[in-house]
């Protein structure tokens, strides 16, 4: 007989899950529960280099309330559901809204959306899973709240709790942003509610201040992990600076970034450049507003060559570095001058200021994504191939330029084997960068996909052979990415899970991690 | 419009304290299924972040089926994510189908 559900969770009978369905839309509403393959589809899509077949949900829940999460995940332990907490679910590139493994329920936290408090004087706010950053944005703006958002690129339909979630990353001084997180509530998988931190005490006010508590500090095992449900989450937010000044430098050689990251680590360690920098390959420039098959018809990876008349002719570099300057008048234009000695001193880079640049649509975007403002401007990139296949190659490096041209030079080569390009940034952090890759392709092209697939495959192999570890992964390869990691943490990771959710409910496999 | 923010401003947030979510009703408010103030909100905040930068295709003036609007929003396309019944219930996604199977082009061509 066939089911009347799109998938069923992995060991549940259709019986069973009929039951549990009915509990959830006991405890949520009819209009809260999704099974009907049409409302899942919106669930399903993926830009992965993976089938769909593998992340097909069984169905999706949608709770209002912290309340409601824990009486859905007692009906999940009662039937041993296994549940993919999601929040405003744009992990775009990682695996979307969809679950990592098929059959999983989709927890879909969106409806939990209220900014929960403010504080303009401490400068922090307390959000739920399905606040937006838009939606935070024009919270601050209508309030006059001089207070500003770092966010991801797709930033206005992604969120502050689901991008920290995964430990994302923006592009001001708070760009780490788990780094500037504090404290959560988390519902765990027997259901209770925990408060990290200073939460946990009754009648505190120091949760969103201080980020540590007492004993062990715990909001690091919530994040890329399936330990609990994150309910609401703190952060500080960065005061409005009197003034904000964006530059570019571009540089005209590839080699050029062993230069330029020995030229600027000191600037960054230093806090002179204070913010997450990104430098940006010319492939990733010009892919977010040019088309591929208007430069290059031929096959494999787009030549060097080509590129480099695409350089000339666009008149951008073959790295480009977008940097800010955050601080009174007088404060950038001490760390300004020094900034252009000591790229002068260099004997390398352009360095261009916003008026200089013009009207140019990638550095405005930069320059918005510098100071927290909605753009989603980097979705251009998807054009440069077409076909909406994504995936993040997310390998971190030191912060030492002959690191950075090793990592680049491997991956021009392996993604050159399986005839892709290499649209690259390295996002820099104080010491680390992350080498973010995006793998383009045409989802729509079946020998494509496998191409990206087993392209991704070759990148984890031979990167984790040299000690590069990747920062964050999509859901069809977190087991191999938690192997390369080794048997001891994943083995503790697994100890973890078991004495926290013994029935195995909450995102089996995220991060590797199973019961 | 996105407002720039000045010293003064800086000053004078400083002066407003603990600031409570609750009481305000804005556009802040009302970003998600059921919250939405009608269907030009939704266009306004989702799909124009793309559709009117050039970097997805212009989607109004386009005489297209309204039910092919609801579809493309579930579904996604190609690179443009699909978009869930907790973004946008389905009540709400018809009203958007029909004012983009109406709306003029932008800018009076096409
Ligand atoms: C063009 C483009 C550019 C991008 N640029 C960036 C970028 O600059 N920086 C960046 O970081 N990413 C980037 N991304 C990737 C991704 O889109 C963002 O990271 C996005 O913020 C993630 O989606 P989200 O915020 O909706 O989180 P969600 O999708 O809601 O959550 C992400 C994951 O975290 C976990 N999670 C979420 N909520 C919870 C919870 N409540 N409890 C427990 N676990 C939870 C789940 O595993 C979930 O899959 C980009 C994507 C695209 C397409």
């Amino acid at each position: 007989m066939p089911s009347k559900y799109i998938a069923l969770p992995k060991g549940v009978s259709e019986k069973a899950f009929d039951a549990a369905i009915r509990e959830y839309r006991e405890i949520l509403g009819e209009a809260n529960v999704f099974t009907d393959a049409d409302h899942l589809a919106s669930y399903s899509k993926i830009m992965i280099p993976d089938s769909t077949d593998n992340h097909t949900p069984s169905a999706a829940i949608c709770p209002a309330s912290t309340e409601e999460v824990q009486r859905c995940v007692a009906v999940c332990n009662k039937y041993k559901v296994p549940v993919w907490p999601i929040s405003t679910g744009r992990n775009l590139g990682y695996g979307s809204a969809a679950p990592g493994s098929r059959g999983q329920v989709v927890m879909d936290l969106r409806r939990m959306n209220k900014i929960i408090e403010v504080d303009p004087v401490l400068c922090t706010a307390l959000v739920e899973p399905g606040v937006t950053f838009q939606q935070l944005y024009d919270y601050l703006q209508e309030n006059k709240i001089p207070l500003w958002l770092s966010c991801p690129a797709p930033s206005s339909i992604a969120g502050p709790l689901g991008n920290a979630a995964d430990r994302g990353v923006g592009y001001t001084p708070y760009g780490e942003h788990f780094m500037f997180s504090c404290g959560m509530e988390v519902v765990m998988p027997t259901g209770e509610v925990l408060k990290t931190g200073m939460g946990s005490l009754p009648n505190s006010n120091t949760a969103q201040v201080f980020k540590w508590g007492y004993g062990p500090y715990l909001d690091g095992i919530f994040t890329q992990s399936n330990y609990g449900i994150i309910t609401k989450m703190g952060f500080w937010l960065m005061p409005a600076p009197p003034a904000f000044k964006p530059y570019v430098i571009r540089y005209p050689e590839e080699t050029d970034i062993v230069d330029i990251v020995e030229t600027l680590r000191p600037l960054r360690l230093a806090m002179i450049i204070p913010n997450a920098v990104v430098i940006v390959h010319a492939l990733w420039e010009l892919g977010s507003f040019l088309k591929r098959a208007d430069h290059y018809t031929g096959t494999g990876s787009i030549p060097d060559s080509v590129v480099k008349d695409m350089v000339t002719k666009n008149k951008v570099g073959m790295w480009n570095v977008y940097c800010g300057l955050y601080g009174s008048p007088e404060q950038n234009e001490v760390n300004w001058n020094i900034i252009q000695n000591v790229v002068k001193a260099s004997g390398k880079g352009e360095l261009l200021t916003a008026e200089q640049v013009g009207d140019d649509p990638v550095f405005k975007y930069r320059a918005d994504l510098m100071q927290g403002k909605m753009n989603t401007a980097e979705f251009g990139l998807y054009n440069w191939r077409g076909g909406g296949g994504s995936a993040w190659f997310a390998p971190v490096s030191q912060a030492r330029g002959s690191e950075t041209l090793k990592q680049m030079d491997m991956a021009k080569k392996i993604l050159g084997k399986y005839g892709f390009d290499y649209v690259a940034e390295f996002i820099v952090g104080w010491r680390d960068m992350h080498h973010i890759v995006d793998l383009l392709y045409d989802r729509t092209d079946p020998a494509q996909l496998k191409a990206a697939h087993d392209c991704f495959d070759e990148l984890l192999t031979a990167f984790s052979k040299e000690g590069y570890g990747t920062y964050r992964v999509n859901t069809a390869f977190m087991d191999k990415v938690a192997d390369t990691y080794g048997p001891v943490k994943k083995e503790i990771n697994r100890k973890i899970k078991r004495a926290l959710d013994p029935n195995g409910i909450i995102a089996p496999g995220k991060s590797g991690i199973w019961n | 419009m996105k407002k720039k923010i000045n010293q003064t401003a800086v000053l004078a947030g400083i002066l407003v304290i603990g600031v409570v979510a609750s009481a305000i009703a804005g556009d802040a408010l009302a970003q998600a299924a059921g919250q939405w103030r009608d269907a030009n909100h939704v266009y306004s905040k989702i799909c124009a972040n793309c559709h009117e930068i050039g970097v997805g295709p212009v989607i109004k003036g386009r005489n297209l089926d309204p039910d092919y609007y609801q579809s493309v929003v579930r579904h996604g396309m190609r690179a443009m994510p699909a978009f869930r019944p907790t973004d946008v219930d389905d009540a709400m996604l018809k009203q958007v189908g029909e004012m983009l199977s109406k709306s003029p082009a932008p800018g009076g061509s096409k």
